[in-house]
């Protein structure tokens, strides 16, 4: 079959960049996400919702032995609102992926001459994006209700860019499987996944209190590193470098292992094409 | 060619569209015209067979290929929440355009399809007409040498319609863009096409201008109105100008061997005759008789319908008769 030849060399002074195509998409996606106020309230507000609930059952759970020093439940509690909305983010970016695979926009996509890496890494541009946001909202609400950040302005800035990391490798390993399925609904049905294996973790409850099979689960869940970390930023006031690992290199290198997962699944999707 | 598992969706599509020419791809629902456009725009691999689109071979130089189509697929898949200009702001960097070109580019797009200002409101916010409007204006922002369009009607409204073909005709008449389009409706491929390929059950069955098509399919039907206790005399002088159609209850149906200029022996002949005419209607073979007359089945109305032709039918086979048309 022979559709028509080019009436004339056409387009020699185009010069399509992948950090333009990668920076365009990611705009879309931020747009996209902002423009959608009751679908990024609850990732706002849940987290908020649950510290609070936290704060006023647990309060008295501070002074409870091997608990960490701290002024506050709700001082402890920021680093698991911080996660929780990290998480929130993230489900909301992959199925956002997913959408455009299921309502057509995807081969809008795919019949132009983009980059196929930048449609997926400017689509997971807005996990980064809203992950640092919701830190900030955070910090700063429970700043309003007296919850100071210990380790100051560098501990304040590390939170707001591991809550950003923790977004983006959660929301590239669900974006994985969002390639895979193009489907929203699958997606979205991973989020109690999500919040079981968080439940599973130190994110709610140091580690020294808890015992048994429990405890080892909480030993070997990467989260309870992340949310260890991010915490160790808001609850001391020397800042060292094992907290950095965990609230910054861990979740770097998950986001490396993630985006190597995701980048197969769309090189096996494009392959079925 | 174009396998599924066991399923053949595409087989057997050999054709050329020609530089500067509106190619209609016309079929049913099923017949293989999405599957035939997605590997032609790089969206499906053929998993046999070549496809060669603005000289370059969709399988080997899929890249080539993107940067010289303008695609818009079935259902203008647009995100509701940008805005037009955003949208074609997302367009121009997609495909290498500059910031400045870029501007001038979507103003006279947005211009041209009507919809300058509700550029700077949400997708969301558009009519299924203003998102096809938009859909084609995305379509064209790198200048395409070759343009898809994907049913580009389906579900719009008559006016919405109108103002789409006219648009295509525009695009193809005064800037020479290549056009390929697919529909279902013959209406379409007939009002627009030059050239027209109906495919059936993945494969190609009649090609060629519509105009001849529809007069090789034969004769024009001539159907005559006449008082019911006339209508057997009236039967036997028509028999004589051509074979007896089957028609609607009260009227006869001839197809006129010499075409419409038999019309005057016609009513010079039933008058000799006496009988009175009430009403006469020249129909000329439509693009569905040719799709009747290739498959054995109709395109519109009762798709999956088998014509059955009534007593007395022509000798063309699965011939329907649709009044009024073209």
């Amino acid at each position: 079959m022979t559709v028509a030849l080019a009436r004339q060399p056409i387009h020699e002074d185009l010069h399509q960049s992948a950090v333009r195509q990668t920076l365009a998409l990611a705009r879309r996606s931020v747009l996209g996400r902002l423009r959608q106020p009751a679908a990024l309230a609850p990732s706002f507000v849940f987290p908020l919702f649950f510290a609070a609930l936290s704060a006023s059952s647990y309060s008295r759970v501070k002074n409870a032995p091997g608990f960490p020093k701290v002024d506050s439940f709700l001082q402890f509690g920021l680093a698991a609102a911080v996660m929780q909305g990290a998480f929130f983010g993230a489900t909301s970016a992959a199925a956002d992926l997913a959408v455009d695979i299921e309502q057509g926009f995807w081969e809008r996509l795919m019949t132009s001459p983009v980059h196929r890496t930048s449609i997926v890494i400017g689509r997971l541009m807005s996990s980064l994006v809203v992950g640092a946001l919701q830190a900030t909202v955070f910090m700063g609400f429970l700043a309003a209700l007296g919850v100071r950040v210990r380790s100051g302005p560098i501990g304040i800035v590390s939170i707001v860019v591991s809550a950003s990391l923790v977004s983006l490798a959660m929301s590239t390993l669900m974006s994985t499987f969002a390639i895979k399925t193009g489907s929203p609904e699958v997606v979205q049905g991973m989020f109690p996944l999500v919040f079981v294996l968080m439940f599973l973790s130190s994110t709610f409850m140091p580690r020294e209190l808890m015992h048994g099979w429990f405890r080892h689960v909480v030993d070997v869940n990467p989260i309870s590193y992340l949310a260890e970390g991010m915490r160790g930023f808001v609850i001391e006031r020397e800042l060292s470098g094992w907290r950095f690992f965990e609230a910054i290199a861990i979740p770097s290198i998950g986001c490396v292992l993630a985006l190597l997962l995701c980048l197969r699944a769309l090189r096996r999707r494009l392959a079925q094409m | 060619m174009r396998r599924f598992g066991d399923i053949v969706a595409v087989d057997g599509v050999d054709l050329a569209v020609q530089e500067g020419e509106i190619f209609g791809f016309l079929g049913p629902n099923g017949a293989g015209k999405s599957t035939t456009v997605r590997m032609l725009t790089t969206l499906l691999r053929p998993t046999g067979g070549r496809a060669v689109v603005a000289g370059f071979d969709v399988a080997t130089h899929p890249a080539e290929v993107r940067k010289r189509i303008g695609v818009a697929l079935q259902d203008a898949a647009i995100d509701p929440l940008m805005t037009g200009n955003e949208l074609l702001d997302l367009q121009a960097v997609l495909y290498g355009i500059d910031r400045s070109r870029a501007r001038l580019r979507a103003g006279e797009l947005l211009e041209r399809v009507g919809l300058t200002a509700a550029a700077h409101r949400r997708v969301g916010t558009y009519s299924g007409g203003m998102r096809r409007r938009l859909d084609l204006a995305l379509a064209l922002m790198h200048e395409p040498v070759v343009l898809f369009l994907d049913e580009p009607t389906t579900g719009l409204d008559p006016m919405s319609r109108l103002t789409l073909w006219e648009e295509v005709r525009y695009l193809n008449k005064e800037l020479g863009t290549t056009v390929l389009l697919t529909t279902q409706y013959l209406e379409e491929a007939d009002q627009l096409a030059d050239r027209i390929a109906i495919i059936d059950n993945g494969r190609i069955v009649r090609e060629g201008i519509p105009r001849e098509l529809k007069a090789q399919v034969g004769a024009p039907t001539l159907l005559v109105a006449v008082p019911d206790e006339q209508r057997e005399r009236a039967r036997e002088v028509l028999v004589a100008f051509g074979d007896i159609r089957p028609t609607a209850e009260g009227t006869l149906g001839v197809g006129l061997r010499d075409g419409a200029e038999g019309i005057a022996m016609v009513v010079r002949s039933l008058d000799q005759a006496g009988i009175r005419l009430h009403r006469m209607e020249l129909n000329e073979p439509s693009l569905d008789d040719v799709f009747a007359e290739a498959t054995g089945h109709s395109l519109e109305g009762a798709r999956s319908r088998l014509l059955e032709p009534a007593a007395g039918a022509p000798p063309t086979k699965g011939r329907r008769r649709r009044g009024g048309r073209k």
